[in-house]
């Protein structure tokens, strides 16, 4: 049990090493971005309008006073990491004087159902026929969906989201392309929004799906012709074992610890969001907030998701980390 | 045989979609309701169209313009009937020498809440304002405004700090102004700057009526009492629109299906081929110009802009060679596709410019010299127009108009023709050399240019700027495009950069007074390169006759007949100096759909701006007229 300790704590401390480097570079990166926010604010208030330069002028330091945006680069660091740990950032500098944790909490929840579902959804999907695959080598079937399989993996997002939009949009108009639910519907515990949320969760999720089946197939088909050429299949096929048994307890079972570590880390990068499919799909997601955010020079608002998002894959990473040695016997401590 | 039916189960509940998906809007009669594409609101919760915060300016959510006012709009389009009194009873009235202005309220106006608006409103809005510097119009009151007084509730008078004869513009909406705030809500706010001002009253004919905390749709209800409102004052009819819906509906692509889908009736902003296969193809859409190419001009006019403090584009005889390196037909092509409305004046050709600027100045144009160094050429060819309508009417043979007087409406005037052997001699005058096929400047370095484009924000002029760089590479000036981004604003507003397409000129379009983009082009404003330069003049330019016709513009009414003949005056110097290569007015391309609405603003009747962003939507909102021959809820 020390042994276990020990190596906890080494992990831990590895966990708050990571999240430490990777805020301070999301923070650099965030800094010195060519992109100022309170000129982006200037020029919304300006734009389309006859302006007087002075007032201009006036209007850009007044600005810079309202959102504190000033002061050395130091001070900044500090003042952030004071609000990373209790757990505020500050407002948004793009929807002035809202809070950034209001705003990531209006778009995370669409994110993390819409994620968590087409990751999940996608890994079952993939592994399932990935082991198959693997395991009946020569069944037509599965030779056909590894080559449709195989033909999707390259296909960037944007295109097939695109694809899907032309086919369930416009050519056979049976699905909902945009936004997250119908409009002029509440959210709320009942059946009318459950199914506008799903009708219109369909096509982006399919997206994923789509994008996502691809890796998990092609890993656990490996895997899994990687371990049928093991002694101990060899032996049980020799002993006579039927072959579902050896299929879902010599073969399936093996492959799927590296698979579950897959799982969490992409389940940890749900809260990064779903970037192209969200923009593609108006989907009202963290991923669209983090585009608009850096559009906008929003930096407190580009830093607040981009914590959150480090924050849960090193957890991801570290609790995997934990699990490991008390489920793989392989895995030895000290 | 478990897999066919369950493969056959999950086809028949596939089909059973398209109920759900036709039902788009709940609780709400789609015959009733006209859809307008929206952007999403990130900050969906706020209201408060006066403070930083999303609220102001490019709102696009309905806010501004459905239910906030002010006390004048000018119609970009509407010719002489582009002046409207809206919160105001007349148009401003000054003293002599501009230090004072008075204006008279309408009587029997009321916010949304039953509380009657009244002068207490305008006085309220300025003090407030300037007491809170970083609120959208805090700094031009702080700059302008000595006092304020309101002698009854149907009358108000500004006392000025200095004179001011386009004091008045402040209130005047072409696309947005300062709107008069509701004292008797804000007045009870504890901090303006951080009230959200949710539900917001209105003071516009309509009023909240729901809204999505993800920001993607707002709803906005018909007043019971919308005649109390400026536009329900003037109303010879009811409005027969009872809901308005902003929405916003994601990329080109989705919009584009979502009209064809009649879910959407107003977008805008798509691409040309967008817009023409719309038109191609569908029956039931309307646009601003009934044929081709279907656009509406909007009052700006991208340019080549040269940053007239980094040499050689300090130097006008490289600036004029540049412009005629450029085949103004073949921008129009690779830009437009054609259906460009090309500009060579320095105003864009739109709204009224046509008749105070663009045919008066032909003769002009024609005959005007320019001194290459070797010779003198008369550079204006007033028939290119008339060339790339030629151009597209293969494609587009009905649509074109053959008319003179509409084809020079719908594709412009004339341009300059692109003239490789005076581009040589002003480039030699210049001190410029030959060197095999690439010209070097007189420091002996190659010439080459970069030439900065925002890129798929605005693709139109994106691809402008390629076809102009592949012209100027051709003619041995290695020109590179230089995709800005989201950084467009800033780095022509530092002025890191050399050359870029954009505009830093834009019109009243309604009127002939040329201040909207003019005021700010004087010299007392120009910054050095590194330093932010004001929202105009990004080329920062300079020139004490300039600095002249500004002064003389100031000076004079808004109504003065002289405005015209000192914007004739600008104009002529802007073609001497060329500091900016005018190109084309922006062209947008909005289609409309007549599923459920008719009677849209187009060339033939252009009682308002139609694009979802103009404030004078509302004028088109309450314009519209219910298709008889609409589906049935």
């Amino acid at each position: 049990m020390n042994g276990f300790l020990i190596y906890a704590a080494k992990r831990f401390l590895q966990f708050l090493f990571v999240v430490f480097t990777g805020i301070t570079l999301a923070f650099l990166i965030a800094h010195f971005s060519p992109v100022d926010p309170i000129e982006q604010t200037v020029s919304l208030l300006t734009s389309f309008g006859s302006t007087d330069p002075q007032a201009v002028e006036i209007l850009r330091e007044s600005l810079r006073e309202l959102y504190g945006t000033g002061g050395p680069l130091l001070e900044q660091y500090f003042t952030f990491w004071g609000r990373v740990l209790t757990g505020d950032f500050g407002p948004s500098l793009s929807s002035f004087p809202t809070p950034v944790m209001t705003v990531i909490g209006r778009a995370l929840p669409w994110t993390v159902g819409l994620l968590t579902l087409a990751t999940i959804i996608s890994w079952i999907i993939g592994n399932f026929l990935g082991a198959l695959a693997g395991y009946f080598r020569s069944g037509k079937l599965l030779k056909v969906a590894g080559i449709v399989i195989m033909a999707l993996q390259p296909i960037p997002t944007y295109i097939i989201g695109l694809s899907l939009v032309i086919l369930f949009g416009f050519i056979w108009p049976i699905l909902p392309i945009s936004d997250g639910a119908q409009v002029n519907l509440a959210p709320a515990f009942s059946w009318a929004f459950i199914r506008s949320v799903i009708e219109h969760g369909i096509l982006p999720a399919l997206t994923l799906v789509l994008v996502g089946i691809g890796g998990w197939f092609i890993s656990m088909r490996s895997l899994v012709s990687n371990i049928v050429t093991d002694d101990h299949v060899v032996y049980a096929e020799l002993g006579g074992v039927r072959s579902r048994s050896i299929f879902s307890q010599y073969v399936a079972r093996n492959a799927m610890l590296p698979q579950v570590t897959g799982l969490a880390l992409s389940l940890g990068n749900v809260f990064g969001g779903a970037v192209i499919v969200e923009f593609v799909f108006n989907y009202p997601g963290i991923g669209k907030l983090l585009i608009s955010g850096i559009y906008s020079g929003d930096y407190s608002l580009v830093l607040g998701v981009t914590t959150i998002a480090i924050i849960a894959v090193a957890a991801a990473v570290f609790v995997i980390d934990i699990i490991y040695p008390l489920i793989d016997p392989r895995v030895k401590l000290g | 045989m478990k897999f066919r039916k369950y493969a056959a189960i999950a086809l028949l509940s596939l089909m059973a979609l398209p109920a759900f998906a036709q039902d788009f809007i709940a609780g709400i009669p789609r015959n009733e309701t006209l859809i307008i594409q929206g952007t999403p609101q990130q900050n969906a919760d706020w209201f408060n169209v006066w403070a930083p915060g999303g609220g102001a300016a490019a709102n696009l959510n309905g806010l501004q313009q459905l239910t906030t006012d002010t006390l004048w709009f000018i119609n970009p389009e509407g010719g002489k009937d582009a002046w409207q009194n809206a919160l105001a009873s007349e148009p401003p009235s000054y003293n002599a020498d501009f230090t004072e202005m008075t204006v008279k309220l309408r009587k029997g106006i009321f916010w949304s809440d039953g509380v009657e608006f009244t002068s207490d409103d305008v006085v309220y809005t300025v003090q407030t304002q300037i007491d809170h510097p970083g609120m959208a119009w805090s700094a031009p009151f702080t700059v302008n405004v000595a006092s304020i007084e309101n002698p009854d509730p149907q009358t108000v008078v500004f006392h000025l700090k200095k004179p001011n004869s386009r004091f008045h513009t402040l209130f005047t909406v072409r696309w947005n102004a300062a709107w008069i705030m509701p004292k008797h809500v804000f007045e009870k706010a504890a901090d303006p700057l951080s009230f959200n001002n949710n539900p917001p009253v209105s003071l516009g004919p309509y009023q909240l009526q729901s809204y999505d905390k993800g920001g993607n749709w707002t709803i906005w209800k018909l007043r019971d009492d919308w005649q109390r409102t400026s536009i329900g004052l003037a109303a010879a009819q009811p409005p027969e629109v009872k809901y308005v819906v902003y929405r916003a509906a994601g990329n080109p692509e989705a919009r584009v299906i979502e009209q064809r889908n009649h879910n959407l009736d107003v977008i805008n902003d798509m691409a040309p081929e967008g817009m023409f296969s719309i038109m191609r193809d569908s029956k039931s859409t309307a646009s601003w110009l009934k044929g081709f190419p279907f656009a509406h001009p909007d009052p700006t006019l991208p340019s080549v802009l040269f940053n007239t403090k980094k040499a050689p584009f300090d130097n006008k005889d490289v600036r004029w060679a540049l412009a005629l390196l450029i085949d103004i037909r073949e921008v129009a092509l690779g830009s437009y596709r054609g259906a460009a409305n090309i500009a060579a004046l320095a105003t864009p050709p739109t709204g009224s410019a046509p008749d105070d600027y663009y045919a008066p100045m032909q003769d002009w144009l024609t005959n005007f010299e320019l001194d290459t160094g070797s010779r003198k050429i008369k550079p204006y060819d007033p028939n290119i127009s008339t060339q790339i309508a030629n151009m597209v009417r293969s494609q587009w043979a009905d649509q074109i108009p053959t008319d003179p007087a509409k084809l020079q409406r719908t594709f412009g005037f004339g341009w300059w023709k692109k003239d490789v052997q005076a581009a040589t001699e002003l480039l030699q005058k210049a001190g410029f050399k030959k060197s095999g096929r690439q010209w070097v400047k007189p420091d002996g370095t190659p010439f080459t240019i970069r030439l900065q484009v925002e890129g798929d924000a605005i693709p139109t002029l994106a691809r402008a700027g390629t076809v102009i760089a592949q012209q100027w590479t051709q003619a041995g000036i290695a020109t590179k495009v230089d995709v800005a981004g989201p950084t467009n604003g800033q780095r022509l507003g530092t002025g890191d950069f050399e050359t870029a397409i954009y505009w830093s000129i834009e019109t009243w379009g309604g009127h002939p007074d040329l201040s909207f983009f003019l005021d700010s082009y004087h010299s007392e404003f120009i910054k050095p390169v590194g330093q932010i330069q004001p929202p105009r003049n990004l080329q920062r330019w300079q020139d004490p006759r300039l600095d002249q016709i500004i002064e003389r513009n100031r000076s004079i009414a808004f109504d003065s007949p002289d405005v015209a003949k000192l914007g004739q005056d600008f104009l002529k110097l802007a073609v001497e100096e060329m500091p900016m290569i005018p190109l084309m007015a922006y062209n947008k391309f909005a289609p409309l759909d007549t599923t459920y609405w008719t009677n849209y603003p187009s060339a033939d009747n252009p009682y308002s701006a139609s694009g979802p962003n103009w404030s004078n939507i509302r004028y088109m909102v309450v314009g519209l007229k219910a298709n008889p021959d609409a589906p049935k809820p």
